[in-house]
């Protein structure tokens, strides 16, 4: 009798956390086939993809998306490695350090960058270049939790100082050890921190506000102030792309698995 | 093949001591195993000679060349972990040949070796298999093999054994003896398991506190210890307090009673202890050896031995005798008679 009680309640619970998510999505989706009176059309999506000004930001935030990934990849993943090896008493300094953009407001933050390096000697907001470095430096800090926790996270679940012993006493150099022992033990830590830090990106609103470039976040602000179904459509399509992701980042995972047969001391 | 000779080697931390004054010359294709508690030092001597510690002081050369300017990945020594250490990404056989790949060898030299490495360690089957899918045994047969591959001047064992079940250490002591033997490689073996350093090595280098305290073969090393730290840890010792009481003939009294030992000498005026070993001490009395009587305390029942405990004046003693069908157990109380040898007690 407890148990069926116990069934029920899960089953309830499970289906109401199911509808919670589900009804809003359904509401927008359904808001964003309406936009031709009395019939259910892809309008406010061809409005969308036809837009120049979408497709432009669009590029440009994939683009700042791979290069902020690729800088924080190639920036964090030897930093947190030397820090297991070499000084692990840094850890806590690293991760006070890391969790620093979710305390501070990312206004102010950019505030700071803006009041920084928006004046000589470290005049940065010149050129739209220049003003693009700052972005990705920007972008590097605001994603910073995500990807340093990651890759933290996926150098606990490996014994980075034997494997790098081991490495070594096989003739391996530092760079050798790196990219054919740490890289794929740490592989999977890496991908899930680089797709939250992209879709952070992707989505980010403020520093292309602030500073002027054409960003993805700040397109959809833009269109959601003056619009009333093609913001509907871009919320649409931007759960697409995350789905899409998730999707990419599954299959990826379960490529590097292996089939276990049986472990044990013996 | 080669010879490892450490000089002098210090390591500190600080003002801590972690290795001091060691000295130790190891020969060509000789099986050398570090013993000792756990801190005394000896992994920490282990991991110099790889090169991932750094003498405070002293030298340490292998075939009269000095290492301690080398890095780790240029000494050619090959290491075994207690932890295996193997790759997670990578097969048995990439494991294997790694170092070989990262030596820049033809892939046809590399799948030779580690088809022949394979067979050494008795498992060709498993060539194409990644660590999670091998237990633990095989995975520190392939962690053996993966260090033999690249053909080491020197191999490093660090407690290869301690992460496995009981059975399986026995067989797999047996199995890296075989193997060393074969390739008559030159072999550290950290360890704190006397029966592993006992059955395996050429020599036993017995450390504590930083400091070696013993070096000899496992028969000196058990027969005939240099200090009372190295007869209470590598096996069973009876330690009996005792007064000389002529140091020309090695009589010693205990409690009244007189025995023989076989190095009275240097040890009037001061306290001093008979260490008896309790396999060598017999039940009944014999005409010539040293006879003494005690209290049964308790009789155990350890399997192939039986441990009898006896009191003597206060002094626990333990006598070790073999499992026999017509063993008749003493009564707790009772009075036992018991004798050993002149030469196998002596004062520590």
């Amino acid at each position: 009798m407890k148990k069926k009680s116990a069934n029920f309640w899960s089953y309830f619970w499970g289906f109401s956390a199911l509808l919670y998510f589900t009804l809003p999505l359904y509401g927008t989706l359904d808001f964003s086939l309406r936009m031709k009176k009395g019939e259910i059309s892809l309008m406010a999506y061809q409005v969308v993809l036809s837009d120049p000004k979408f497709l432009e930001s669009f590029r440009y935030s994939i683009v700042m998306g791979l290069i902020t990934v690729t800088i924080s990849i190639l920036l964090f993943v030897p930093t947190v490695y030397w820090t297991y090896l070499k000084v692990p008493k840094f850890r806590p300094i690293l991760e006070v350090i890391s969790i620093l953009p979710f305390i501070i407001p990312t206004i102010v933050f950019v505030f700071g960058l803006i009041r920084t390096f928006s004046r000589p000697p470290l005049l940065m907001t010149l050129t739209p270049l220049k003003t693009d470095v700052l972005m990705v430096a920007g972008y590097i800090v605001l994603t910073m939790p995500y990807m340093f926790r990651s890759i933290d996270v996926g150098m606990k679940s490996i014994d980075v100082k034997t494997l790098t012993e081991a490495a070594q006493s096989l003739g391996a150099n530092w760079i050798q050890v790196l990219l054919e022992i740490i890289f794929p033990g740490v592989k999977l830590a890496i991908i899930s921190g680089a797709l939250i830090s992209f879709a952070l990106v992707i989505g980010e609103l403020i520093l292309g506000d602030f500073l002027v470039r054409p960003a993805l976040g700040a397109y959809m602000v833009l269109v959601g102030r003056s619009r009333a179904y093609e913001p509907a459509a871009l919320s649409i399509m931007s759960y697409a792309i995350t789905w899409l992701v998730l999707g990419f980042f599954l299959i990826v995972s379960n490529g590097g698995k292996t089939k276990t047969y049986w472990v044990g001391k013996g | 093949m080669s010879t490892l000779n450490f000089s002098n080697i210090n390591k500190y931390y600080g003002n801590t001591p972690a290795v001091v004054d060691f000295n130790l010359s190891i020969q060509e294709g000789e099986f050398v195993s570090f013993l000792g508690p756990s801190g005394c030092g000896k992994t920490t001597t282990l991991r110099m000679v790889a090169g991932f510690e750094q003498p405070t002081s002293g030298s340490l050369k292998i075939n009269d060349a000095e290492i301690l300017t080398l890095p780790a990945n240029k000494r050619n020594v090959g290491m075994v972990f207690q932890s295996y250490a193997l790759f997670p990404n990578m097969t048995v056989a990439d494991n294997i040949g790694f170092g070989l790949k990262v030596a820049k060898k033809s892939k046809k030299e590399i799948d030779m070796k580690v088809d022949q490495t394979l067979n050494l360690i008795r498992m060709p089957e498993l060539r194409d298999r990644y660590p999670s899918q091998l237990s633990g045994g095989q995975q520190q047969r392939v962690a053996l093999a993966r260090a033999l591959a690249i053909e080491p001047k020197v191999l490093l064992l660090d407690e290869p054994l301690s992460a496995l079940d009981a059975k399986i250490r026995v067989e797999l002591r047996a199995e890296i003896r075989r193997i060393q033997q074969q390739l008559n490689i030159t072999t550290i073996y950290v360890t704190h398991d006397q029966e592993e350093a006992l059955s395996l090595s050429d020599r036993i280098v017995v450390m504590d506190n930083s400091h070696i305290e013993q070096v000899g073969t496992p028969a000196q090393i058990y027969n005939d210890p240099a200090s009372k730290f190295v007869a209470e840890f590598i096996g069973h010792i009876n330690l009996l307090p005792v007064t000389v009481t002529n140091s020309e003939s090695g009589e010693v009294s205990i409690h009244g009673n007189t025995v023989k030992v076989k190095n009275a000498r240097n040890f009037e005026n001061r306290p001093t202890m008979l260490a008896v070993r309790p396999e060598e001490l017999n039940p009944g009395t014999v005409v010539g050896a040293n006879n003494l009587t005690g209290i049964v305390e308790s009789v155990t029942y350890l399997g192939s031995i039986i441990r009898i405990r006896l009191d003597i004046g206060g002094e626990g003693v333990s006598i070790d005798l073999f499992n026999d069908r017509k063993f008749i157990s003493p009564q707790i109380g009772q009075s036992y008679d018991f004798n050993f040898p002149v030469e196998a007690s002596w004062l520590i």
